[in-house]
């Protein structure tokens, strides 16, 4: 179970809030704005109220502790800015994710060190040139992985003393065992770069490799539990 | 008899393809200004018509030669043609007769020829009393050599220069356009003139040392004094005249900034109209282009996507800032409404646009845009920005192809990085292009080596490639599981060995890009199909 803090409650964090898996993340909803929280409870969001700017507060709703991922989703950059700082100092290895306004602002949360960036006019740009390059490919990604539907992403880490350590990646035949998709492989000690499957059939498995795979929610988790399971042999 | 033969006639050219086709040439040629042949004839004009007036300024210092003679005959002969051409193309006759005989037999009332041929010789006066088929005919005189005297009429062959270059004809407009307040100030200008003219006469006529001799004098030394051009070949002599010539002084400086002023303002106003006639201009050139109505801060990174992969498009939008940042980064774009009907088609909505965006942060303006756009074409493709989630279905009413929304589109993402921020990353890698991996798709077209073959014969594994699943509106392949609904059509998700692919169906691949052309090239040459099928 993961821990996801969500600090500013708007149109955004709203459609965010409601995409994120609830059975593997527990969220949390903060906002310093009153208005804010009448909203989100409206909405039936249980948001609470915590002053951003208090290094007590962040530390008393679990930031430094409990909580794993941070989204900064305040209107503001400038208050983006503080509340990436003052968590970073908390927590080096908190995953800090931040909305911008203002392009100018990325370098500025990146220096105060946030993970990731999202700009949401730069992503809604891209997405209509998608739609204007590439039709077919983005309805279908629209309508099934980002979409209502049962077709998801998901990364699957191979654990030490699994069933997958040496395995061929062309033995692995997810498709036909799981009809599952496997992607990419990725190996976070090496590099960030994805190992993409279909060149690479003779490599082994090792721990701490990423497998990206794709396919419904009920096969995953299959997948996942099996993986997760040091007697289980396919 | 005569009437019924021109009637047979009349329908005849209006069901003949060869004379429509052959009238549409020569619009194209002489009037269509959207067309490259009217370009090239314009500059050919232009070059036969100066070479025609050097010919005969040679011909008035020097002996008429015969060479000269016979060019300036066929100078005269283009000219003659051009001028019947026009004339031609200026009105239908046969559907003026078309339209009198219908009317005559709804009517039930005789044929009449007379009133027929009033109406076409009208439009052909018309035509003839038209400013520049006055001109044009005009030009033809100076060719006459025996008649020197119709040497003068060079003027109108220079006049003619202006047919042909749109220069002129903006000056033209700009001072129609002023029309009102240049009146005025002729008015006034005229009524100083006569004052003035008189005053002067009064008081210098018969003067000492005075030059002015008589009423045309004074009339002269006026309008000099009043263009603040002062020779300084009449001066007034006596203290009436200079006074005279001091109050003349005064207004006319009055009288010449007020003209200024009228024309810099007539022009700035033209000036925005004739720089978007460029942009237009040069729009045309394209084969096909996008228009963006809206260039905030999506707009902007649109046209930079666009501008990587050399896709032509268009930038409209209101506000002046945004226009200027446009044409900082070289892109086309027009300071305008783009809610008008009027600006979307100057834009070429109904000619070579192939989508429109209407990505304004209003959206009011995105809707009415939205639902002009669907108005003046049937076809293209809208793509929309909603800002607001009760909005959606209005686009869509409207006649949008597919809504956006910013915050929803950065809330999915947000989400999806929320979730699994590796898996998330390399596959937005994927989509966005980043590196030379891409996914897309592959079309079994007719004939194709892969109609009817079963999955698990494509030999993807061999091709680096790896198959998602399959896009179809074929009904064969319900009954397979796995099955996602996408739009009007499914998408088959990891298909079984067995699925046989049918013709329309889509492929979607995962792979090297070059992997994937290669297989789409060999799969799309329907020559290699005994060899693959063996």
């Amino acid at each position: 179970m993961k821990n996801i803090a969500i600090f500013g409650y708007n149109r955004l964090s709203y459609e965010a809030i409601n995409r994120i898996d609830t059975e593997s993340h527990r969220i949390m909803v903060f906002d310093y704005k009153p208005a804010n929280i009448e909203l989100a409870l409206e909405k039936g969001i249980n948001a609470s109220m915590t002053e951003f700017r208090s290094d007590e507060d962040l530390k008393a709703i679990g930031i430094g502790s409990t909580v794993d991922t941070l989204f900064c989703c305040l209107d503001e950059d400038s208050e983006n800015v503080f509340l990436t700082l003052s968590a970073r100092a908390l927590d080096k290895n908190l995953q800090i994710i931040a909305i911008i306004e203002n392009p100018e602002a990325a370098e500025k949360l990146l220096a105060a060190g946030a993970n990731k960036i999202i700009d949401p006019y730069q992503i809604c740009g891209r997405k209509i040139h998608d739609m204007l390059k590439r039709p077919d490919i983005t309805d279908l990604f629209d309508h099934t992985v980002f979409g209502r539907n049962d077709l998801n992403l998901a990364e699957v880490v191979v654990p030490e003393h699994s069933f997958l350590h040496d395995v061929h990646v062309s033995q692995l035949e997810l498709s036909t065992h799981y009809n599952l998709v496997l992607v990419g492989i990725i190996n976070k000690q090496i590099s960030d770069q994805m190992h993409f499957v279909a060149e690479e059939a003779d490599r082994r498995l090792n721990p701490g490799d990423i497998l990206v795979i794709l396919g419904p929610s009920r096969e995953i988790r299959a997948f996942k539990k099996d993986v997760n399971d040091e007697f289980c042999n396919i | 008899m005569l009437s019924k033969l021109m009637v047979y006639i009349a329908y005849y050219l209006n069901s003949s393809d060869g004379y429509k086709k052959g009238k549409s040439f020569f619009y194209d040629l002489l009037e269509n200004p959207h067309s490259r042949k009217k370009r090239i004839f314009d500059a050919s004009m232009i070059v036969l018509i100066v070479l025609s007036i050097l010919l005969l300024i040679y011909d008035i210092e020097h002996e008429d030669s015969v060479m000269g003679g016979y060019f300036e005959l066929a100078i005269l002969l283009v000219f003659i043609l051009e001028y019947l051409l026009r004339g031609w193309i200026y009105s239908d006759a046969y559907k003026i007769i078309i339209e009198e005989y219908e009317k005559a037999l709804y009517l039930n009332i005789p044929f009449k020829m007379t009133a027929l041929l009033k109406r076409v010789v009208a439009k052909d006066l018309e035509y003839i009393a038209s400013y520049f088929a006055v001109i044009d005919l005009l030009a033809l005189l100076p060719s006459y050599r025996p008649l020197s005297i119709l040497r003068v009429f060079i003027i109108f062959r220079l006049f003619k220069l202006f047919r042909y270059s749109t220069s002129a004809k903006l000056f033209a407009d700009v001072l129609a356009s002023k029309r009102y307040e240049l009146l005025t100030l002729l008015v006034f200008t005229c009524f100083m003139v006569f004052i003035a003219s008189i005053s002067i006469y009064l008081f210098e006529y018969q003067a000492d040392r005075s030059n002015i001799a008589n009423l045309f004098d004074a009339f002269y030394w006026t309008v000099v004094t009043l263009a603040t051009v002062g020779y300084g070949d009449i001066a007034p002599q006596t203290t009436g005249g200079r006074w005279v010539a001091i109050f003349l002084i005064l207004v006319s400086l009055g009288i010449l900034s007020f003209f200024t002023s009228i024309l810099i303002a007539a022009f700035s106003e033209k000036m925005l109209a004739m720089r978007d006639s460029r942009t237009y201009a040069e729009l045309d050139r394209y084969a096909s282009f996008i228009i963006i109505c809206g260039f905030g801060r999506v707009g902007q990174e649109i046209a930079r996507h666009l501008q990587r992969q050399r896709q032509q498009f268009i930038v409209i939008d209101k506000a002046e800032r945004n226009i200027l940042l446009a044409k900082q980064l070289g892109y086309l774009a027009i300071q305008n409404d783009a809610s008008k009907n009027e600006v979307l088609i100057n834009a070429g909505i109904c000619r070579k646009a192939s989508d429109i965006l209407c990505i304004t942060g209003d959206d009011v303006v995105n809707v009415y845009i939205t639902l002009t756009s669907r108005h003046l074409n049937k076809n293209i493709r809208i793509i929309t920005r909603a800002n607001r989630h009760e909005n959606v279905s209005k686009l869509y009413q409207a006649g949008a192809d597919n809504v956006i929304l910013p915050f929803e589109v950065a809330g999915m993402l947000a989400a999806e990085f929320l979730g699994q921020p590796v898996a998330f990353e390399a596959i937005s890698g994927i989509l966005q292009e980043q590196r030379d991996i891409a996914m897309e798709t592959v079309l079994v077209a007719e004939n194709s080596p892969l109609d009817r073959r079963q999955v698990g014969q494509l030999d993807l594994r061999l091709r680096k490639l790896t198959l998602l699943g399959v896009i179809s509106a074929n009904t064969l392949h319900l009954k397979h599981k796995n099955k996602y609904k996408v739009k009007h059509r499914h998408f088959y998700f990891n298909p079984e060995q067995h699925f046989v692919l049918q013709q329309g169906d889509m492929l979607v691949v995962l792979g090297r890009k070059y992997g994937i052309e290669h297989f789409r090239s060999q799969m799309e040459q329907p020559r290699l199909l005994p060899k693959v099928r063996t």
